[in-house]
């Protein structure tokens, strides 16, 4: 490990653990996010577990199975099994079905009394938030689109930062031309707006790629248009802590560059740049539930929250129960996400703590 | 070169205009004068050599018979060939000037007039209509690129008046296997089936809204103008050179128009146009497409946009001609009622709905079963205090082919068996019962609702999993991957995408999706916006295109468009009659299917050539057979009726609208009670409330809709 945790560090996370706010809001989230990985476990339309005459299945995670496995016959021997049927059919029987929590996929058209619209929400159906125009049920739709869009958030930070910081860095460490000529490069780059770059390189990919594909190269877009601001801090940052005494000691003791950089530039600088993560990662969750609202984002079916949240302002005095799901849901992850990025400023303050007093 | 130079200079000087503007300030504006000056002379050495340019097109335009025409195309006859037998005096000319000795003297001239009047004797003329569009018009060139918008029915289809018009009422058909027409901007029309020639007078009250008469002469220039390549509009080049042969002048208003073969109805050919007006396009040339991007062009009609009244990118005025000069005509009073129409873009339907809830338009479709059960449902406070009425209106029309057009020059898309599981792995009838609610029909053939020239018994292939599962197991597709979508020996997925520019339809599109799954077929969507969407249909770069084409009300169906091997492919088949395997498709035409069977082409060019309603009957339905084996066209729904909202001051008449009408407004015979429209506003305010309306129109309901 290139960063050991050294008293200062401790220290900090000392003082975040006392900021009550932030503190329980980065646990909620870390358990937020550990279920919605295991999200198809309480939501989906396939059983957790199918007993069929003496045999046990877990359907959750393995191939689409088709009918003739659990004996049906006809047309629904070939076409992948609709658990929920299955189980009103088991029913009396020997058989069992166990179905999730919320038993409904976030593709699954529900027509409540043979129409597809949207439905308030109804606990007999286990639609809890109800269901969105096609009768598709929206909590199940918010839950997989939440774990799309903190998915991407993390990732895109995560590139972001390897980017930034690493260019920032050399720049600040290097200096002279380097420097020099990367700031006009980045000058001229972040001078290209970036969402309509997303728009149309999207209206140019075709639409052959898979989903995961084009989260792919959505993701390498936004990340090439965003690492550009943290160079700035990370390059200025650099420059203070290559003039300070340390660092000319070690260079003086024989230091090579990367144990320079690695060893005593980056611990330095890396507070700073770490106050900014929560919000990099609430500016991500924006973005593309913006893309989403505009329709450039995810292609359909994809559930997203700016999909729901379009589909709710459309209808807005006939199914509010949509929008307010959708706002309620995005203004909670972004509100404790902003909680804890106030708590980890606060905490990572270089005026509480500081090597040189 | 003289041209290029003229041009320079104006846009030099277009540019440095504000600057001077500002300079000039205090000084006066001296250079005026000199500057209308030059505008003049530079405008008449326009007008000079555009009338020089068009006497050369009347001098050299051939009429060359359809099989020539064919035969040029597919590459048999050069132009060489054409041009020789041409100096022997083979083919007559497109343009002939003759006198009014030269009719034939025992003309009987028809006007139409035993034919029932249209709109109500109680509209009221005055008023406001206020409407949405969703985007702005591109152009008000009514011709050329992006001029086939969905503004064109406010200053083309819908406010012109043609030569003639179509009854709306009367669907009869004549002795001569005519639908009924009335006059238009002609007075009367003789028809001479044998030469399939229709001889017209142009009315002489008839003029431009500018008041310029109209004269043969803009005949004779608007059909120069839509032959010329400066209008950069491919099918107007095409339609008025191989469906026309001639065209003669008489006098100052009598002309006469021949058709290369005397087809049933073929006063739609030579009647439903609208002439261009000759004095406005003085300056017309190569800078065409720029140069009439935003003039209105004059009208015969009776609406006008007049400066001013175009605010670019929000909104669109219309003003009604005081003295239209066919305002008292039989056919046309009582119709084109509101003073103004202005039309506000709105990009977002549900935005543009909710500012009709609010009075901000005047009328709605609620067509849409979202709008009509759930956002203006009969319970609503708008509908049952009787402000906002609702009605639904059978009509009776060759219906829009919304379905799956399949691309057949795709991969996986060229194998029949693909393309007929997919005929029936589209679960329409969901569609259509849940969605839809029961309301629309499944359609059944790519033409129906032409009457006797719809196949009688042909019908869409329904949802059938089982009978899918074969026809991919047939193309190889036997097994279901981990996702359940079907993989063949090559591990390849059988998974295409569907692309649209419905975004109102979208909806469908998922469930399509969903039950397509079942089958173990991957749809994946592209919903774009309409432009985008039609720009890659277009270009043939679609694997399936969710689309629909609006067709007018014609007597029979068209094949050539859809269907003809020239619209598919550059250069279809090699001189042996094979295909072409180094053939390119052929964009900016209709053949989405880019279907290319010899067997197809030949009933085509049969029945285009075809003057006999039972052999053109035969042909169509043999066509939709050959279509249905092929398998690459998946029929959707047809939608049997409009559902309209409109506030209580919008007046219909009794009979609500025509049989024809595909659009409430499309004939314009409402009129705005104005007196009402403030009583109702005033009313509203203090919670006044009227008898609420709901009713249906079924009398023009057909016993099966398509």
């Amino acid at each position: 490990m290139a960063f050991r945790l050294n008293p200062l560090t401790l220290r900090k996370l000392q003082r975040f653990k006392e900021i009550k706010r932030g503190y329980y809001s980065a646990i909620g989230l870390v358990v937020l996010i550990v279920l919605s990985l295991g999200s198809e476990l309480l939501i989906s339309d396939r059983a957790l577990f199918v007993s069929y005459e003496g045999e046990w299945h877990f359907p959750t995670y393995g191939d689409v199975q088709v009918g003739d496995v659990y004996g049906l016959t006809g047309s629904d021997a070939v076409v992948p099994v609709d658990y929920r049927e299955l189980a009103s059919r088991f029913e009396g029987s020997a058989n069992t079905v166990i179905m999730p929590l919320v038993p409904w996929g976030p593709h699954t058209n529900d027509a409540v009394g043979g129409v597809l619209k949207a439905m308030p929400p109804d606990y007999e159906r286990a639609h809890y938030l109800g269901t969105d125009t096609t009768g598709r049920d929206v909590l199940s739709r918010l839950v997989y689109g939440f774990r799309t869009a903190i998915l991407f958030a993390l990732a895109f930070t995560v590139l972001t930062y390897v980017l930034g910081v690493s260019i920032g860095c050399a720049m600040g460490y290097f200096g002279g031309a380097f420097d020099l000529v990367f700031q006009r490069l980045i000058e001229i780059w972040s001078n290209i707006p970036f969402l309509y770059m997303v728009i149309i390189v999207f209206s140019v990919i075709p639409s052959t790629f898979a989903i995961s594909t084009r989260i792919a190269i959505l993701l390498v877009i936004m990340v090439l248009f965003s690492w550009t601001s943290l160079t700035y801090y990370m390059r200025t940052e650099t420059y203070k802590e290559k003039a300070r005494d340390y660092t000319a000691a070690a260079l003086v003791l024989g230091a090579g560059t990367a144990r320079v950089i690695f060893r005593h530039i980056l611990p330095n600088t890396i507070a700073t740049m770490m106050t900014f993560v929560p919000f990099t990662v609430v500016s991500a969750i924006t973005a593309i539930t913006a893309l989403d609202f505009l329709g450039w984002g995810l292609p359909p079916p994809t559930p997203s929250i700016g999909e729901l949240l379009k589909q709710g302002t459309a209808n807005l005095t006939t199914a509010p129960w949509i929008v307010t799901a959708a706002f309620v849901t995005l203004v909670f992850i972004l509100a404790i996400v902003t909680f804890i990025g106030e708590a980890v400023r606060e905490a990572f303050d270089p005026r509480k703590f500081t090597l040189y007093r | 070169m003289v041209l290029l130079n003229v041009t320079a200079r104006k846009t030099v000087r277009l540019l440095a205009l504000p600057l001077i503007g500002l300079l000039l300030a205090a000084c006066g504006g001296g250079d005026d004068a000199a500057d209308a000056g030059a505008d003049a002379a530079e405008f008449e050495a326009r007008k000079a050599t555009m009338l020089a340019e068009m006497q050369q097109h009347f001098d050299t335009e051939l009429s060359l018979p359809p099989s020539v025409q064919e035969a040029l195309e597919r590459g048999e006859l050069s132009q060489a060939d054409i041009d020789a037998r041409a100096a022997q005096g083979e083919f007559e000319k497109f343009f002939q000037f003759k006198t009014l000795a030269d009719l034939p003297a025992e003309l009987d001239w028809d006007d139409g007039s035993d034919l029932p009047d249209i709109g109500s004797p109680d509209a009221k003329k005055g008023g406001t209509l206020y409407q949405s569009v969703s985007d702005f018009p591109r152009t008000l060139r009514l011709v050329g690129p992006d001029s086939n918008g969905s503004f064109r029915p406010w200053i083309l289809d819908n406010t012109r008046m043609w030569m003639g018009r179509r009854h709306p009422n009367d669907t009869s058909i004549d002795e001569d296997g005519n639908f009924r027409y009335f006059p238009g901007v002609v007075s009367e029309w003789s028809v001479d089936i044998e030469n399939a020639t229709v001889y017209m007078r142009i009315h002489p009250e008839a003029r431009f809204s500018d008041g310029v008469p109209v004269t043969t002469d803009d005949v004779m220039f608007s059909f120069y103008f839509w032959q010329s390549p400066y209008i950069q509009a491919p099918w107007y080049n095409n339609n008025f050179r191989r469906n026309y042969s001639k065209v003669i002048k008489y006098d100052d208003k009598t002309f006469s128009i021949t058709l290369p073969e005397a087809k049933p109805n073929l006063f739609f050919l030579a009647m439903e146009w609208d002439p261009m007006p000759l004095h406005f396009f003085y300056e017309f040339g190569e800078d065409y497409v720029q140069r009439y991007q935003w003039r209105y062009v004059p009208t015969t009609g009776p609406y006008v946009i007049k400066e001013g009244d175009l605010s670019k990118g929000r909104s669109v005025t219309l003003t009604r001609l005081d003295d239209w000069w066919a305002k008292d005509l039989k056919f046309w009073r009582n119709r084109f009622n509101a003073d103004r129409i202005r039309i506000t873009v709105i990009r977002d339907p549900a935005k543009g709905f909710e500012a009709f809830r609010k009075g901000e338009i005047s009328i709605a479709s609620l067509t849409l079963p979202e709008y009509f059960y759930e956002k203006l449902p009969a319970h609503d406070d708008l509908v049952t205090n009787g402000y906002i009425h609702r009605s639904v209106f059978y009509n009776d029309v060759p219906r829009p082919t919304y379905g799956l057009w399949m691309n057949s020059a795709q991969p996986l898309l060229d194998d029949r068996d693909i393309r007929v599981g997919i005929n029936y792995a589209s679960n329409w009838e969901k569609v259509i019962r849940e969605y839809f609610r029961g309301d629309y029909s499944r359609m059944r053939t790519t033409a129906d609702g032409f009457g006797e020239f719809t196949h009688p018994t042909l019908t869409a292939r329904p949802y059938d999993v089982e009978k899918a599962l074969e026809h991919f197991a047939a193309a190889g597709f036997k097994e279901r991957g981990p996702d359940g979508i079907l993989v063949n020996g090559a591990g390849q997925r059988l998974s295409v995408s569907v692309t649209t520019g419905y975004e109102a339809l979208k909806d469908t599109l998922t469930i399509l999706r969903e039950e397509a799954l079942q089958a173990g077929l991957e749809l994946r969507l592209e919903i774009l916006d309409g432009t985008a969407s039609w720009k890659k249909i277009q270009e043939k770069q679609h694997d399936i295109a969710f689309s629909a084409f609006n067709v007018g009300t014609e007597m029979y169906p068209r094949y050539w468009e859809t269907c003809h091997s020239v619209n598919a492919y550059d250069i279809p088949w090699l001189p042996d009659g094979s295909a072409n395997p180094d053939r390119k498709r052929k964009p900016q035409t209709n053949n989405l299917q880019s279907i290319a069977l010899p067997e197809l082409d030949e009933r085509i060019e049969a029945y285009r050539a075809s003057a006999d309603v039972d052999e053109m009957k035969r042909l169509a339905f043999e066509m939709e057979e050959i279509l249905y084996e092929d398998g690459s066209f998946v029929p959707g729904f047809v939608i049997p009726f409009m559902r309209t909202g409109y506030w209580r001051w919008v007046r219909w008449p009794e009979e609500f609208n025509v049989k024809l009408a595909n659009s409430a407004l499309k004939y314009h015979l409402f009129w705005i009670d104005t007196d009402m429209e403030r009583e109702t506003r005033a009313g509203m305010k203090q919670g006044a409330t009227y008898d609420p309306v709901n009713v249906i129109f079924s009398q023009y309901r057909p016993a099966t809709p398509n």
